[in-house]
């Protein structure tokens, strides 16, 4: 597992006749299975590599915090960045407009490596303007030859369009869907319009479907269409070079049904608020300043393996570098102050788990 | 005291009664339900076979557990199989209960089942119709005692998966036109309590003379794994049984398992559980027994000097000590040889006076 | 590789002379309980102690395809894909099997018929195992009609005794421990002779102890019994081709 943690391989050569390993955005992981990167380094690196080919991630969300969100877009973005096709439901009359929030490559200046030195040497330009580079150029990634397994995302710099219009992305609203089967049909040929797995894979595919069980939509009632929904989803993800990744508010569900649905989950990840001028926490958390919330890991995929995978920690803070890309960080407890003791220690502690 | 309950079972219903009726309610803590339905059900057939009882014949309804291992049971016991046939009918609810086995087999995509040849047995294939349930129980129970005034038993393995089936109203009605008919001498049955709410619990209790309950054996011991392993070895066995004078007689049994034979001890410490249910339920023990009571008594309270035999003069408060020999306001205790109780003899010098509040009523004793 | 029997092994017992067992595995969310399903497959498939050629297991998958087990059980060293050849492993892929509303005779007596199809043509003297690797998933193919899933786990329970088969189910004890009134696992519990629960410790899931069983030996019921002990109680961790089954503390 170690190995497949470092992020030196991310970096691979396009040639026309390559192995399968050289294709954008996809990489081997353990056990015969592939990774696709979730569009976080941080968040790679703790899953072993990605998520893998085949697996249905499903993300409890907090209804207090829109963190999910950040998952879902970096998500959506790393797709299109390796041209992969990319189908989105969510239950907004308007799930296209979405597109428009996705973030943009970060493009820093001390990361050197990205850029070709043409561009160092002859132009340059503020960053706003570099959209415009785009346009009338090859993506960047394709530009020198080389394709980045996963990349850092500029939260507050939109996507370029081209990515958009270049790319099949597929938006679907849930509202519209009185019954699953609508949506079901338009997943199955998503995923059919894949290039089948046969030994040599071409390209892969993300589904993305946000706020799976909100209130708003027509089958929210009908607790076992959406079971049977996901469950179907499940076993279509898995025979195909896709990923699921499915966002729902568990608070919504009933406990036994929300179980359920965290036994679908390959992968199962959850969302935490973590509350503002908290002077407890802020004494025990380094950091705690720069925090937006909390993320915990509670499932790993176990493809073609027993072995369940067991981290050093189960539970990071999720924080914004200089304010545009977002990184995991291990909770680390604060040096105590030698002067009040440790006396102060929490009462609210308990729902941390360092 | 187990086989009181069998041997009620035996003597069956009187002319004009009801039939007697036994319920056996077990819980998924104490695996041994299935157990003590066919210990008395092995019971009732010993009594049947050798012609002790009421009942002549007995109709088995059997749910959960094919008719083979009944047969196999009947072996075990020692009980001759093959002569089963003048005595016993075994209604199969247990192979098909759906007749999907016999749609299957219409479709040609299965074979023929098997069919149990030791035993007389006849499969229901729809047990969802209660009704023709109820016919094919009589037909079977007429078959082997006739139409004439001899009467037979029905036992019925699991009202669960009956109730599962179709619904409690019509599972109660069913029985009752069991117990009300004038052939059937006795039924019982067995229910897994935990699997229903109270109220179907309640409903089949009120329509039998008898309930028994197996539960896992009570200890103080808290270890979670100890009791596992203890409850999965022996259990308990509550009985009530409602005689008809009135009165209820209330049983509690434990019972083990040796050589895959269950066997019934009564409980050394057997309470009246009526009386007890009488008395409130406190976490203190309120009753004492005699020698609690008389050790009780012996005990030197402090108020009582503990120098014996000497009366003691205490300062009230109001007197200096050189007045102490004025007998009039003196307060004496005594202690009484005979009874072992102690006693103060209090004498006030006048009944105006009031006692003072402002002393330390306390500071006579000597602890 | 003929390794001593295992903790687990001795709990189950599966060596006896009783025939037509039914062993239901108890997991949650924590601590997946599909490592003893592979431990089993590989017994009755690969163990030098029965007569192995005689055993025949029917795999019915809600859960997980085939490539999944086959490369779980490769590493454990028995070849999936040989013994599908051979015909000793019949695979129902159940992935996307949905039993409509009124749906039962399409969706689960097919499959019982199925079933007990290649019970039948197999039942000549041989040790026949049922495997369905998640009950709960059944329930939401059968959407939801938890009496259908009763009904088809009763029929699955008349070939124990009509043909001795060994069933061995995999249920999710913590989407019914809310409280709601679900008799669901308790059902499932009357319907076993051995229970099979995966918990976490208490203290969390380390590196070193990924998990307790606890197993509930009924056994002796019908009257068979040994005078073996019938609770057991142990830690494990699951590795790529083994799992250590080992009590507490007693690792160093």
């Amino acid at each position: 597992m170690a190995s497949s943690k470092v992020r030196t391989s991310s970096f691979s050569r396009k040639v026309p006749a390559a192995p399968t390993s050289s294709i954008p955005g996809l990489k081997y992981g353990p056990n015969g299975t592939i990774f696709l990167s979730s569009g976080i380094p941080d968040l790679d690196k703790i899953l072993g590599g990605g998520f893998h080919l085949g697996s249905l991630v499903m993300i409890i969300e907090d209804t207090e915090a829109p963190h999910h969100m950040l998952l879902l877009r970096t998500f959506m973005s790393q797709g299109l960045i390796h041209n992969q096709p990319v189908l989105y439901a969510s239950p907004s009359k308007n799930p296209r407009a979405f597109l428009g929030t996705l973030p943009a490559t970060l493009v820093s200046k001390d990361d050197k490596s990205i850029k070709s030195d043409a561009e160092q040497k002859d132009l340059r330009i503020a960053w706003q303007y570099k959209k415009y580079l785009g346009e009338n150029k090859p993506p960047i990634e394709e530009r020198d030859g080389k394709v980045e397994y996963c990349n850092d995302f500029d939260l507050r710099k939109p996507i370029e369009k081209h990515l958009i219009a270049g790319n099949r992305v597929e938006c679907v609203s849930l509202l519209d869907c009185s019954s699953l089967t609508g949506i079901r049909d338009s997943c199955s040929k998503f995923l059919s319009q894949l290039p089948r797995y046969d030994g040599n894979i071409t390209s892969a595919g993300r589904i993305a479907i946000q706020s799976f069980c909100a209130p708003q939509c027509e089958y929210y009632d009908k607790e076992w269409d959406m079971l049977s929904f996901i469950r179907s989803i499940k076993s279509m993800v898995r025979s195909s070079n896709a990923v699921a990744f499915l966002t729902f508010p568990a608070s919504l569900l009933s406990q036994s049904v929300s179980k359920r649905w965290q036994h679908l989950a390959d992968t199962l990840l959850s969302i935490k608020a973590i509350p503002d001028e908290d002077k407890e926490l802020a004494t025990l958390l380094t950091g705690y300043q720069d925090m937006l919330g909390l993320l915990s890991i509670h499932k790993v995929a176990r493809f073609n393996t027993q072995v369940p995978v067991i981290l050093d920690a189960t539970t990071y803070s999720m924080k914004l570098q200089k304010r545009r890309s977002l990184v995991l960080e291990c909770l680390n407890q604060a040096p105590v102050d030698g002067a009040s003791g440790c006396s102060s220690s929490s009462k609210n502690t308990g729902t941390l788990d360092f | 005291m187990a086989d009181a309950v069998c041997r009620v079972l035996r003597d069956g219903a009187l002319e004009g009664e009801h039939a007697t009726s036994l319920t056996i309610n077990d819980s998924v803590d104490s695996p041994f339900g299935p157990t003590v339905f066919h210990y008395v059900f092995t019971q009732l057939s010993s009594f049947i076979s050798s012609g002790k009882s009421q009942s002549r014949g007995i109709v088995l309804v059997t749910f959960s557990r094919s008719p083979s291992i009944t047969a196999e049971l009947l072996k075990n016991r020692g009980i001759d199989v093959a002569g089963s046939h003048e005595w016993l009918r075994v209604l199969d609810c247990y192979t098909d209960p759906l007749g999907w086995k016999e749609r299957l087999k219409d479709h040609g995509v299965i074979k023929t089942p098997l069919t149990e040849a030791s035993l007389n047995v006849t499969v229901c294939k729809d047990v969802r119709k209660l009704d023709d349930l109820f016919s094919q129980i009589l037909t079977l129970g007429k078959g082997l005692v006739g139409d004439g005034k001899n009467r037979f038993s029905v036992a019925i393995d699991s009202l669960t998966e009956m109730i599962r089936h179709t619904s409690l109203s019509s599972v109660a009605c069913l029985l009752s036109n069991l117990r009300s008919h004038a052939q059937v001498s006795s039924i019982f049955w067995l229910l897994h309590s935990d699997l229903h709410d109270l109220k179907a619990v309640a409903a089949f209790e009120y329509m039998s003379s008898m309930v028994a309950n197996v539960k896992p054996l009570t200890s103080e011991n808290t270890d979670k794994f100890y009791l596992l392993e203890q409850s999965y070895k022996r259990g308990e066995f509550h009985a009530s049984l409602k005689r008809r004078n009135g009165r209820v007689r209330v049983m509690r049994e434990e019972f083990s398992i040796e050589n895959s034979l269950i066997k019934f001890t009564s409980i050394a410490y057997g309470e009246n559980a009526v009386a007890q249910s009488l008395v409130p339920k406190v976490q203190f023990n309120l009753q004492l027994s005699d020698k609690e009571r008389s050790d009780r008594a012996k005990v030197v309270l402090p108020f009582e000097h503990q120098e014996t035999e000497k009366s003691v003069q205490i300062y009230d408060g109001r007197k200096s000590d050189k007045h102490e020999s004025n007998g009039a306001s003196v307060e004496k205790s005594k202690k009484q040889e005979d009874s072992g109780r102690g006693e103060i003899i209090y004498f006030r010098d006048s009944d105006d006076e009031m006692p003072d509040s402002d002393e330390d009523p306390d500071d006579d004793l000597d602890i | 590789m003929n390794r001593p029997a295992s903790l687990l092994d001795n709990a189950l017992n599966l060596e006896s002379t009783q025939k037509g067992r039914v062993v239901l595995v108890e997991d949650c969310v924590e601590t997946s309980g599909a490592f003893v399903l592979h431990h089993l497959i590989k017994r009755f498939l690969s163990s030098p102690n029965l007569s192995s050629s005689d055993s025949i297991v029917l795999f019915v998958a809600f859960a997980q395809p085939f490539s999944h087990y086959d490369r779980v059980l490769r590493k454990m060293g028995c070849n999936l894909a040989a013994q599908r050849e051979t015909k000793r492993l019949l695979f129902f892929d159940m992935l996307m099997l949905e039993c409509p509303d009124d749906g039962v005779e399409g969706g689960l007596i097919a499959l019982y018929g199925n079933i007990q199809k290649a019970v039948e043509v197999n039942s000549s003297n041989k040790n026949i195992t049922l495997m369905i690797d998640d009950i709960s998933l059944l329930e939401v193919a059968a959407n939801g009609s938890t009496k259908d899933v009763l009904n088809f786990m009763h029929y699955c329970h008349t070939l124990t005794t009509q043909f001795g088969c060994t069933i061995i189910t995999v249920l999710h004890e913590d989407i019914y421990s809310s409280g709601d009134g679900f008799t669901f696992p308790l059902q499932m519990e009357y319907l076993a002779d051995i229970t099979i629960k995966t918990e976490p410790l208490i203290t969390g899931l380390a590196a070193d102890v990924h998990g307790q069983l606890t197993i509930l030996n009924k056994g002796m019921i019908d009257g068979f019994g040994s005078s073996k002990g019938k609770i057991h109680n142990f830690h494990y961790k699951i590795k790529e081709n083994n799992v250590d089954y080992f009590y507490p503390g007693s690792r160093s």
